[in-house]
């Protein structure tokens, strides 16, 4: 993989440093921008890490929305081939362990079939051979490409490669605010905490890729972003008690998937709803909710360890009063344009989006970026392999 | 909830800070350090992503002992005893409790994979296009073990040689050139077999063992060239 030279002389500075930013980044550099990000502590430290891991093959969301379960199995399979070290590539299964359950074989098959999501049914003999764990009661299950992807080693992929291609990345240096020209934002101020310093960074370009905290980043350039932080809790117990993913053959809804990861087993998860993206406190219920619902899947998780109950905010696209309201929102992303919404130029936004899908993110807000300064370069995250995130430490410490 | 002091070590002052901080039993030393960032000071350097031991990003020293801080837990220290939280001391320190893992991850040969087969359900099917149900290593490269290391010398550390001896159980046919490797100077010879490494490993992966393992790899295929090279 060799820079292409700068196409541009566009310079792109990128405000956050989880997932979707390090594949805007990486894109960026790809395509011959220059780059710079900025992320207010360590890399990944927002929402990014505490991802329970469930790469997503996209059938939790196809019977609601066939283009995201359709865009997530596409990226399952170019993320399989370029970051394969960042991935259990196992499978997942909508077991169902109950009549009603068995009943939503044939909507979600059908569902899984027109977004192009390979499934498989295991009876019930099938499926406990294959994992003897699962609570015998059960009918069957649909297998799906699901896996569990490494929330850290994933994002630092794209940040390895993005650093061979010369972005700069700043860790614990913080946005304090933008430096307008007329209604242009023209830069950042920046607070680097390594010494206390503020210091001013002139750009093209601002892409806010903060996730849960779009809201409050758009809220310094006086823009009204339409946002719901929506926290949900995960629970790890020790000892990895299954080699699939486990989920229920039902409509997506609270604890009712059990994530194998290394030597754990990860219950998630629940969602509600919070102003602030960073009161991220693990409710006493839901510990108690995720125990009984794991319990119910897999026997055995009664008899392992407690190892960490956390939480993590969803960056819900668009706003919503009550809880019903948050959970009806799409897993959709998007990409804002301020300049035409708002009337704020030298600022796009990204709402909404997940985990599985950070590359076509980064590929669609590096298309709007390309159209707004005639760029004409393809994308090409999705063919060439990344360097392994132990790479990024290769370029030495970061300053 | 209850309330705890905690004393976390500040760069800039080079002294520490008294905090105090709500907790109940789940409550983490991260924990902690988020609530004094959130409501306290915003400029407080750590590290952290995963928040449930899996990333590596977040060691630190509480009184003392090398930890991860997501997974430490107040409740677990007894009442009456401080609890300073330090940065861990071997690492390249960038600010407060943050430090810049790159020497650590320097002293990984390139090409350590990090995947092997699950160890789980090893009997039962798999599906049809798949050998083997995979996992990570359990290994999640948090630099405890280099960090508790007394060895002061110049040499790759327990987590890096850990790794290689992986590499030889998962391909023992590759076991030559993986020992070349730990053979080297700045290798296995160094390794005073303190076992601390074992000790402060999260995740159980035993380096110390390992590396004594290698070693004894090591002396085995020395003896077996110069019975070789032994005229008949």
């Amino acid at each position: 993989m060799q820079p292409m030279g700068n196409v541009s002389d566009t310079h792109v500075v990128v405000v956050g440093g989880g997932g979707t930013g390090a594949a805007i980044l990486y894109d960026l550099v790809q395509r011959g921008f220059k780059a710079t990000l900025f992320e207010r502590g360590e890399l990944t430290c927002g929402s990014t890490g505490r991802h329970h891991g469930l790469l997503h093959s996209g059938a939790r969301y196809v019977v609601k929305d066939r283009a995201v379960g359709r865009e997530c199995m596409n990226e399952v399979r170019i993320l399989k081939r370029i970051a394969p070290e960042a991935i259990e590539a196992n499978r997942g299964v909508f077991v169902a362990f109950t009549e009603e359950e068995e009943a939503y074989r044939e909507t979600f098959e059908e569902a899984c079939a027109e977004a192009d999501i390979p499934t498989q049914w295991l009876n019930a003999d099938e499926l406990l051979a294959m994992e003897p764990r699962l609570n015998p009661t059960l009918r069957g299950g649909v297998m799906v490409p699901d896996g569990t992807l490494d929330a850290y080693r994933l994002p630092m992929h794209f940040f390895a490669g993005a650093r061979q291609l010369g972005a700069v990345i700043r860790n614990f240096a913080r946005v304090e605010s933008f430096v307008f020209e007329g209604r242009r934002i023209a830069g950042v101020t920046v607070r680097d905490l390594r010494t206390g310093t503020d210091e001013t960074v002139a750009c093209d370009l601002v892409i806010n890729a903060t996730g849960g905290w779009a809201g409050k980043l758009a809220a310094m350039a006086d823009i009204d972003l339409p946002i719901t932080p929506a926290p949900g809790t995960m629970l790890a117990h020790q000892g990895r008690l299954v080699n699939n993913i486990i989920e229920r053959l039902r409509p997506a809804s609270d604890g009712d998937i059990l994530v194998p990861q290394r030597g754990l087993s990860i219950i998630g998860s629940t969602q509600w709803q919070s102003d602030d993206p960073d009161d991220c406190t693990v409710p006493d219920k839901d510990v108690d909710f995720l125990t009984r619902a794991a319990i119910d899947m897999v026997p055995d998780f009664k008899d392992t360890k407690y190892h960490k109950a956390w939480a993590a905010v969803r960056p819900l696209a668009g706003a919503s009063s009550t809880e019903e309201e948050g959970r009806e929102l799409s897993r959709d992303f998007d990409v804002r344009n301020h300049g035409t919404l708002d009337g704020v130029e030298g600022m796009l936004s990204l709402t909404g989006g997940k985990a599985t899908t950070l590359r076509i993110m980064g590929e669609k807000t590096v298309d709007v970026v390309c159209g707004m300064f005639d760029v004409e370069v393809p994308c090409r995250t999705a063919d060439e392999p990344l360097p392994n995130y132990r790479q990024f430490f290769r370029h030495g410490v970061l300053v | 909830m209850k309330e705890r002091t905690v004393t976390v070590y500040r760069t800039a002052k080079k002294t520490v800070d008294e905090f105090t901080v709500p907790y109940n039993e789940r409550t983490t030393i991260l924990d902690a350090l988020e609530y004094i960032r959130l409501q306290k000071d915003p400029d407080l350097m750590y590290r952290q992503s995963c928040h449930h031991g899996s990333c590596g990003t977040c060691g630190m020293a509480v009184n003392g002992e090398f930890v991860l801080s997501c997974i430490k837990r107040l409740a677990d220290i007894p009442e009456d005893q401080a609890v300073r939280i330090e940065p861990l001391p071997t690492m390249h320190q960038i600010g407060d409790l943050a430090f810049d893992p790159a020497e650590f991850f320097n002293e990984f040969p390139d090409d350590i994979e990090y995947k092997r087969v699950s160890e789980v359900n090893t009997d039962a099917p798999v599906p049809r296009d798949m050998e083997h149900y995979e996992r990570f290593e359990s290994c999640i490269e948090c630099g405890l073990c280099v960090t508790s290391c007394p060895v002061t010398e110049d040499w790759m550390g327990p987590a890096a040689l850990a790794s290689i001896h992986r590499m030889i159980e998962k391909n023992p046919d590759d076991a030559d050139t993986w020992l070349d490797r730990a053979a080297d100077k700045r290798g296995v010879e160094r390794c005073t077999k303190d076992f601390s490494c074992s000790r402060v490993c999260p995740t159980g992966v035993a380096p110390g063992k390992r590396i004594t393992l290698l070693g004894s790899m090591i002396k085995k295929r020395e003896k077996a060239r110069a019975s070789e090279e032994k005229p008949e």
